[in-house]
């Protein structure tokens, strides 16, 4: 199997001595290199990468969980609706133990409230056949589980019964608004491995432009990470920060245009309101006018209530989604808050970051 | 309110935490050692009920004789009961008796007694079965006078039955012969305790895998231990379905391993012994105790890093056993 290669640890060995004597040495000062998608941390975290950096490389993890960035209001008025309507609600088992702002879907689920864990959204078409009330699939994702969803509305014959409830979310408008207000800060970002593949990296050519940071997309193996991150260093030393491609074998600079169109064609950009981030203009990918029938916001009357607030319990996801501590720094982890009794969403997902350091992280 | 969720059974940090605070007991071993007698019991529930490799009936025999081999018991007696949905098919049922005859035979154990209840339909998975067991103990073996560099060996590859479970459950439909390990022991294991090696604990790394096994067993202990990646034997499908699914061989039950600390002495005279039966033939030192860090189970990656290899905590794998 050709993955082999990156894998290889003699080849990951010899990245991480490049990183250490070559690059990061011509740095004086502490590099903070940000990745946003949930996968790269588990790589990160799996294979001890940040054991293998020198001091003053950081690697952080920003907004790349799209569950820790659900927002509990859509938790809460989905979890409301099955609890007062007969209807089942099916969703990604990651969103399951995820807190609202009073209940879990789990704990709903236990209370009574028909609440199906599913694989995709073809797997919750076909359990909708079989089902008499309307089924709901509360659609959860960046633009890699949202393009399915597009097409599976566009090509599949769907059952009269089956709904959509998106909170799905386009991630190259949420972090460059988080760098614009300031939020978040970086010194180079890894672009995401999967969402790049449908978004293309033209994209992000304005982080560079705008914000003057070295963009380069990564695969998911040690040798992926590492280079992306020589590459980062690379253009820091060098002075010419631009958008590279260092996961040739997967994506390409155009993106797939095919899964575009029908992200285009099945959704609208719209303002989304990010757990712990706040509310962000176009971020948010709500169902065109063709499409409504699916739409269970309109079908079902959702209300959210005036001037919601996100409780966090003490919870400093927010923080850590940004990249501004890391779960360490929160008197919460692994004491009240755990996998098993989650105070806030980072802790739930596997893609989360409290969850990754949770699970296997490096030496505390 | 709390409630139980399907965690609490998943053999990981929850499950610990209700035996301690609910049942007020400790987890300490697999069996209880009572006098020269060990005891032991479990119940034994698997989607689907018959696999490649096994079958619950398999399972269940095989499950229980290995947690009295842990003791260092030969494994003499079992029960067993069974609690049957109605509606399940008569041949399935005598399909499952059979194996456990057969898995009794080869383990040396005698079924002396039983119990039957049926339920509604739809109130249980089709069957379960729970057997207890009674063994001699040969000498008692009870996690004492572990210390700095006694050695970790695993009798084999790790995560077959995890793997194989979930490949044919989530239809991977991936080409291979991967097939369940589940097998009673006692070959394997009983010339080792009947050997004089210093055995100081013996696990079947069952629900929670390798990776609960050894965090149970330094839980509020003064030591840790050192792993090596590059040394667990690790079959090349269930690293490629690990890597479909997401989820790490060292999470993936076994149903047919052990895992044993040893003195650093007896080392290579017990995996002689081990190697010298079909069932031991890749066992292997992983690792060894460490009182560096106490209570962790670090993992030393092949790319030279460290890290943490946590006891699972909620359910990484689907439940399968
Ligand atoms: S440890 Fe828990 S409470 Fe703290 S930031 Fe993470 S999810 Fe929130």
């Amino acid at each position: 199997m050709d993955l082999e290669v990156f894998n290889d640890p003699e080849i990951v060995k010899k990245l991480s001595e490049t990183i250490k004597n070559k690059e990061s040495s011509r740095i004086n000062r502490t590099v903070k290199i940000m990745h946003i998608c949930g996968t790269h941390e588990n790589s990160i975290v799996r294979f001890g990468l940040r054991d293998l950096l020198p001091e003053n490389i950081k690697v952080i993890a920003g907004p790349g969980c799209p569950v820790c960035v659900t927002s509990s209001r859509d938790i809460d008025a989905i979890i409301d609706l099955a609890l007062s309507e007969n209807v089942r609600i099916t969703t990604f088992g990651d969103m399951l133990k995820v807190p609202g702002t009073k209940l879990s879907f789990q704990k709903a689920h236990s209370l009574g409230a028909d609440i199906q864990m599913v694989y995709s959204i073809f797997d919750a078409i076909e359990q909708t056949r079989s089902s008499k009330k309307p089924n709901i699939f509360f659609a959860c994702g960046f633009e890699t589980t949202a393009a399915p969803t597009a097409s599976a509305l566009i090509d599949l014959d769907i059952p009269d019964n089956f709904f959509i409830y998106s909170v799905h979310k386009y991630t190259p408008k949420g972090v460059y608004a988080l760098l614009k207000s300031g939020k978040i800060n970086m010194d180079g970002l890894i672009l995401p491995g999967h969402a790049a593949t449908i978004s293309g990296l033209e994209v992000y050519e304005r982080f560079v432009k705008d914000f003057g940071i070295p963009c380069v997309s990564a695969g998911f193996e040690a040798a992926d990470v590492l280079l992306a991150i020589l590459l980062i260093l690379k253009q820091i030393n060098s002075g010419t920060p631009k958008v590279e491609n260092g996961y040739k074998r997967v994506i390409n600079y155009e993106g797939n245009k095919k899964a575009q169109e029908a992200l285009n064609e099945v959704f609208f950009l719209d303002s989304a309101i990010w757990r712990g981030l706040g509310e962000i203009n176009e971020t948010g990918y709500e169902l065109n006018r063709n499409y409504s029938r699916f739409d269970a916001k309109k079908n079902f009357g959702i209300k959210y209530p005036d001037n919601f607030i996100e409780h966090q319990k003490g919870c400093r996801c927010g923080e850590v989604i940004l990249g501004n501590i890391t779960p360490l720094e929160c008197h919460l982890y692994a004491k009240r808050c755990t996998p098993e009794d989650p105070i806030g969403p980072c802790m739930v997902s596997d893609e989360g970051t409290c969850k990754n350091w949770y699970d296997g992280g490096g030496i505390e | 309110m709390s409630y139980i969720t399907l965690d609490h059974g998943s053999g990981g940090k929850l499950t610990l935490e209700l035996i301690e605070n609910v049942f007020k007991a400790e987890s300490g071993l697999d069996s209880a050692v009572l006098g020269d007698i060990a005891f032991t019991t479990d119940s034994h529930s698997v989607k689907p009920l018959f696999f490649k490799g096994g079958d619950i009936g398999k399972l269940a025999v095989s499950g229980t004789v290995n947690d009295l081999l842990c003791v260092g018991a030969k494994p003499l007696y079992l029960s067993s009961a069974f609690i049957i949905e109605a509606g399940f098919e008569m041949e399935k049922l005598k399909k499952i008796v059979k194996s456990m005859k057969e898995e009794a035979r080869k383990s040396g154990v005698e079924i002396v007694c039983g119990d039957t209840k049926v339920v509604e339909n739809g109130k249980c998975d089709g069957v379960y079965i729970n057997t207890s067991g009674i063994g001699k103990i040969i000498r008692p073996i009870e996690g004492k006078n572990i210390k700095d560099g006694d050695g970790i060996i695993v009798t084999g590859t790790i995560g077959d039955h995890g793997f194989a479970i979930l490949n044919e459950r989530e239809q991977l439909n991936l080409e291979t012969d991967l097939k369940s390990d589940v097998s009673s022991l006692t070959d394997l294991i009983l010339p080792l305790i009947e050997s004089d090696v210093d055995i100081k604990f013996m696990r079947d790394p069952t629900r929670g895998g390798l990776a609960m096994c050894l965090n149970e067993l330094c839980y509020r202990r003064d030591f840790g231990f050192e792993i090596f990646e590059e040394k667990i034997p690790v079959r090349e499908d269930v690293r490629v379905i690990a890597e479909i699914l997401g989820i790490e061989p060292y999470y993936a039950a076994n149903e047919g391993k052990m895992v044993i600390v040893m003195d650093k002495k007896d080392e290579e005279r017990a995996l002689d012994i081990l190697k010298s039966n079909e069932l031991g033939r890749s066992a292997v030192t992983i690792g060894r105790v460490s009182s560096k860090n106490p209570q962790l189970v670090i993992l030393n990656t092949k790319f030279g890093s460290k890290r943490v290899l946590r006891m699972p905590t909620t359910d990484k794998m689907p439940r399968i056993c």
